[in-house]
């Protein structure tokens, strides 16, 4: 299970904390919020949200909290821990030094 | 309650359900039904179910449920093998049992510590000489054993104890004490026998115990004058206060006199010494035996040449052994009134380290206690052996199991934490059962310490130590098997493993069962020596109980009376003697009733170096004051001579009779009219009687009968009967309490159980041997079987296509017999060796007679061994010869 997605497994916990770095979301909001910010490109499957948000969890990257949501159910509220926020920032810089790479290889 | 993994899934569940809701929300504002709206979330957000099992991936509990599914399985793996899991566990209970057993066996003679606080700075103070020191020592009451050559004393004067106590006070406080005697007591209508045991006022403050219930002894109980007081011990509080907090306060008679109970010791606090049985504590001078007008402690404690106390050290922090004896040494020889004639004559203090508490008693159980510890810790070789064996072999059955798993896309890890679990669960079982087995072999040694007045009380605790320590090297063992399997998919390629069946011929390389071989090997050879130790000791207690005493042993029995404590004085006290000699002579089946200062086989006595006038050599002797039918109620005959008349031993003529022994030895001719000087007094042989092991079963040292006296505080009676003792005990009872009915019968027992208390050493040692051994039988066998079962079973391939070749049933059969047996063989022959060196240990240690070296006991423990080897090579062999070729060959 875990090694064949890699690649996407990598890239959706980017994404998540990416999204939660500006506000605490529950996890249908973060769908929703990653599919807004992708401008439509990026459906996640909404079921393999979870198991990437209770991962992160677990590494203590996320933390989280039952609060009352819009329509007044209780809804679970994820928020990025100060772990998260380094976390974020590793990846993010990661992340851009791999797409200039594969950038240059395109374009030279 | 809400287990922390179960609240995680209800979370999830929730957390999905809200994710759901909210999308079908969506869906219903788009114009969709409820139901429509939900069914339309369920396909966008994938399969709930994949994503539930994921997200318990991911929990930070999901170690725990792999765990549980391990066990599950280990559970079925075990179930799958019952025979060798049986076998395991089993080994391992037996193993791990017998070892904490003898641990704590080991731990109670030989290791622990008074339950006092820094029992370090404890030391007994001794003293010791190259000959006894006539000049400054007259009489003694204490304990004195050879030692290298020289004597070692525990007795002080008087004088000796304080001068030492004021010399020895800033370096340490020092007390003294004096030996636990029995005492008649009566408490609430309550009538037994106590040993009581006196005790300097700053005793219990040296030892710094404190009270259970109410006060201990102090400095002012030692004050002349002040009222009478016990302390008793926590045991004899439960046993006969019913561990009731307000009998501290009322009165308990002790030899007639009446103490008020001051307090209770702590539980924790069993004594002094290893298997000390004081059970009740005075202070030195209010103790019984001291106030006693008669005693001997009267008449000693102001004689500077009767040394009779007893001391104890309790050092101040810092303060050396050396240092201390420094400080008491001048204080210790300025205390005597003589000057020793000889530098040998010359006693000189010796400090022992009594952190663990008097040695007296360690002295002859430590060296049968240590081989015990030898003996158990090849029992628990044995048992690592044979575990190591058996989970090899399941080990090499399963690799193909674990070659498929691995194969599979089961990591190295998960794996190892697979096989890790089984063998833990397998540890676990065979340690919970091995609780069971040390709780039953202690009992065992319990019962063998046969409970009397007089017997050594030791309180064999269950030790958490002990056992962790004997589990820990077992379990280290079945974790280190169990987990070889894993370890060896690990390393090997998977392929090749699966690839090859259960019985296909190349797979039996050599190496492999090397490792089995060896511990079978080793397992056999030590089985050798712990069988031959077993036949050993067994047949030896055997013979000495056999022993033919010098007498007849079955008809007569024995109980102690203390009239002298229930308040009877000279004449009335030989009119109550006279009374029981006549009394129990005229009842039907009494054949002859003895009265005697000590019992017969007590194992101790009264013994002194007698001499005949004229003539320097001295005979060492025991001497046993007896009245004129005490050796007719022994049943010992005499050989020349006439008996000493009733009228003689009542009127005390000093007459004696000896026994052959010192017949010889007083030189040639009749000892008929011979003088021999007892004390200091001479007497007249009138009789030589039959030599008689009268002291105890081991040893027969020579024996002066001389007249009992009617005076005396309490004595032995001895009755010979016409028929079974115990059927005329009825009547004896009924008839001494017609005498005196508050008369307590002391530690009543026929002539059978008094010899066999006397051999409680031998006799657990001979019963531990004896259980060792026949573990050793059945685990070697369980050994044996389970390398050739498993040998075979992996052979049946190729056994099949010998078979197919026209190799007949009788030729397997035969080539199994012979590995198997060839191996068993191997073992016996190293064993040998190995039992003879040990056998040489033993008899250095004394726990041998000296000289004969056990050949046929080794004879018979081969025999065994190799039958039981048989037994155990036979039923694997068959198992192969009748292996249908065609179905092994389908198989392979």
């Amino acid at each position: 299970m875990a090694k064949k997605s890699d690649l996407l497994q990598g890239t959706l916990d980017l994404l998540v904390l990416k999204t939660l770095a500006q506000e605490p979301l529950h996890g249908y909001a973060i769908a929703q919020r990653i599919l807004i910010s992708s401008r439509q490109v990026l459906e996640v499957q909404q079921g393999s949200l979870y198991p990437a948000l209770h991962r992160l969890e677990r590494k203590d990257l996320v933390s989280s909290e039952w609060r009352e949501g819009d329509n007044g159910r209780m809804a679970k509220v994820y928020a990025l821990t100060a772990a998260g926020k380094r976390q974020l920032a590793a990846e993010l810089e990661e992340w851009s030094r791999y797409t200039s790479a594969i950038g240059w290889v395109l374009e030279g | 309650m809400r287990w922390p993994w179960q609240k995680e899934e209800s979370d999830l569940e929730r957390e999905i359900r809200y994710h759901l809701e909210t999308l079908a929300d969506g869906f219903e504002k788009q114009g969709m039904s409820r139901a429509e709206a939900l069914k339309q979330a369920r396909k966008e957000f994938g399969g709930v179910e994949g994503v539930r099992e994921q997200c318990r991936d991911e929990s930070r509990w999901s170690w725990l449920v792999h765990v549980g599914q391990d066990l599950r399985f280990g559970w079925r793996m075990m179930l799958k093998t019952p025979s060798v899991t049986l076998a395991a566990v089993g080994t391992l209970a037996l193993g791990i049992g017998a070892t904490t057993a003898i641990l704590s066996l080991a731990d109670a003679v030989l290791w622990r510590t008074l339950a006092v606080p820094a029992p370090e700075q404890l030391s007994e103070i001794l003293w010791t000489a190259k000959e006894r020191p006539r000049e400054v020592v007259r009489s003694s009451s204490g304990s004195a054993f050879p030692e290298n050559g020289l004597m070692v004393a525990d007795f002080f004067s008087a004088d000796g104890y304080r001068a030492m106590r004021d010399a020895g006070a800033p370096k340490a406080i020092v007390a003294a004490h004096i030996g636990g005697r029995q005492a008649s007591f009566s408490y609430a209508g309550t009538v037994s026998v106590a040993h009581v045991r006196g005790v300097t006022g700053n005793f219990f403050p040296m030892l710094q115990v404190r009270p259970f219930v109410g006060r201990l002894l102090g400095d002012r109980d030692d004050e002349p004058g002040s009222g009478l007081v016990a302390v008793v011990t926590h045991r004899f509080w439960g046993k006969f206060l019913n561990a009731d907090p307000a009998a501290v306060g009322t009165p308990i008679t002790l030899n007639n006199l009446s103490y008020t109970i001051a307090g209770v010791l702590p539980p924790d606090f069993v004594g002094i010494a290893l298997g000390d049985g004081a059970d009740v504590y005075t202070t030195i001078q209010q103790n019984p035996e001291f106030l006693s007008p008669e005693g001997w402690y009267r008449q000693a404690q102001n004689e500077p040449l009767s040394w009779w106390m007893q001391v104890l050290a309790r050092r101040n922090p810092g303060v050396s052994e050396q240092e201390l004896a420094a400080v008491l040494a001048p204080s210790f020889s300025a205390s005597w009134i003589a000057s020793p004639k000889s530098e040998a004559r010359t006693p000189h203090l010796r400090l022992n380290e009594a952190s663990r508490g008097l040695g007296r008693l360690r002295r002859s159980w430590g060296d049968p206690v240590w081989m015990l510890l030898g003996l158990v810790a090849m029992v628990l070789l044995i048992s690592c052996a044979n575990i190591a064996n058996l989970l090899l072999a399941r080990a090499v059955e399963r690799e193909k199991e674990a070659a498929l798993r691995v194969s599979l896309g089961c990591g190295a890890g998960r794996l190892m934490r697979q096989f890790f679990t089984e063998s833990l669960l397998l540890a676990a079982i065979g340690g919970l059962l091995s609780v069971a087995v040390a709780l039953g072999l202690g009992q065992l040694m319990e019962s063998l310490l046969p409970h009397g007045s007089d017997s050594m009380r030791l309180s064999l605790v269950l030790d958490v130590r002990s056992l962790l320590g004997a589990g820990g090297i077992t379990l280290c063992t079945a974790l280190l098997f169990g987990l070889y399997p894993a370890w060896r998919t690990a390393r090997v390629n998977a392929a090749p493993a699966l690839k090859e069946g259960s019985g296909s011929a190349g797979s039996m390389s050599k190496s492999r069962w090397a490792p089995a071989k060896l511990l079978v090997l080793v397992q056999v050879s030590l089985g050798v020596l712990l069988v031959t130790a077993a036949i050993v000791f067994t047949t030896r207690l055997n013979d000495i109980v056999s022993r033919d005493p010098g007498f007849e042993r079955r008809h007569s029995l024995m109980f102690d009376v203390r009239p002298g404590e229930m308040g009877y004085k000279a004449e009335r006290l030989k009119q109550f003697y006279v009374e029981v000699e006549t009394r129990l002579a005229s009842l039907a089946g009494v054949q002859a009733v003895g009265l005697s200062w000590t019992r017969p086989m007590l194992g101790a006595g009264f013994w002194d170096d007698v001499e005949t006038p004229g003539n320097t050599k001295r005979v060492p002797s025991a001497i046993h004051h007896a009245n004129a039918a005490f050796l007719d109620a022994l049943g010992v005959p005499l050989v020349a001579g006439r008996p000493v008349t009733l009228q003689e031993s009542r009127a005390l003529v000093n007459v004696a009779i000896v026994d052959e022994t010192i017949a010889q030895s007083l030189g040639n001719g009749s000892p008929l009219g011979m003088r021999v000087r007892v004390g200091d007094i001479d007497h007249e042989v009138v009789g030589v009687a039959r030599k008689a092991r009268y002291a105890e079963m081991v040893q027969s040292p020579a024996v002066v009968y001389i007249p009992f006296r009617y005076d005396r505080q309490a004595a032995s009676v001895l009755v010979r009967t016409a028929m079974p003792p115990m059927a005329a005990f009825g009547a004896i009872r009924q008839a001494m309490k017609e005498i005196d009915k508050d008369m307590p019968l002391v530690d009543v027992f026929t002539m059978e159980q008094q010899i066999s208390r006397t051999l409680q050493r031998e006799r657990l040692f001979a019963w531990l041997c004896g259980s060792f051994g026949v573990l050793a039988l059945v685990l070697c066998a369980v050994g044996i079987y389970g390398l050739m079962s498993h040998t075979t079973a992996r052979r049946t391939g190729e056994i099949g296509i010998r078979m197919a070749l026209g190799a007949s049933r009788r030729v397997v059969l035969d080539q199994v017999l012979r590995e198997g047996l060839a191996l068993a063989v191997a073992g016996l022959v190293l064993g040998v060796p190995l039992a003879l060196y040990a056998a040489k240990i033993a008899t250095a240690q004394r726990l041998l007679p000296e000289g004969a070296m056990p050949y046929w006991p080794l004879g018979v423990a081969l025999g065994l061994l190799s039958l039981s080897a048989l037994f155990a090579v036979l039923a694997p062999a068959l198992r192969a010869s009748s292996v249908d070729p065609m179905q092994a060959l389908r198989q392979g």
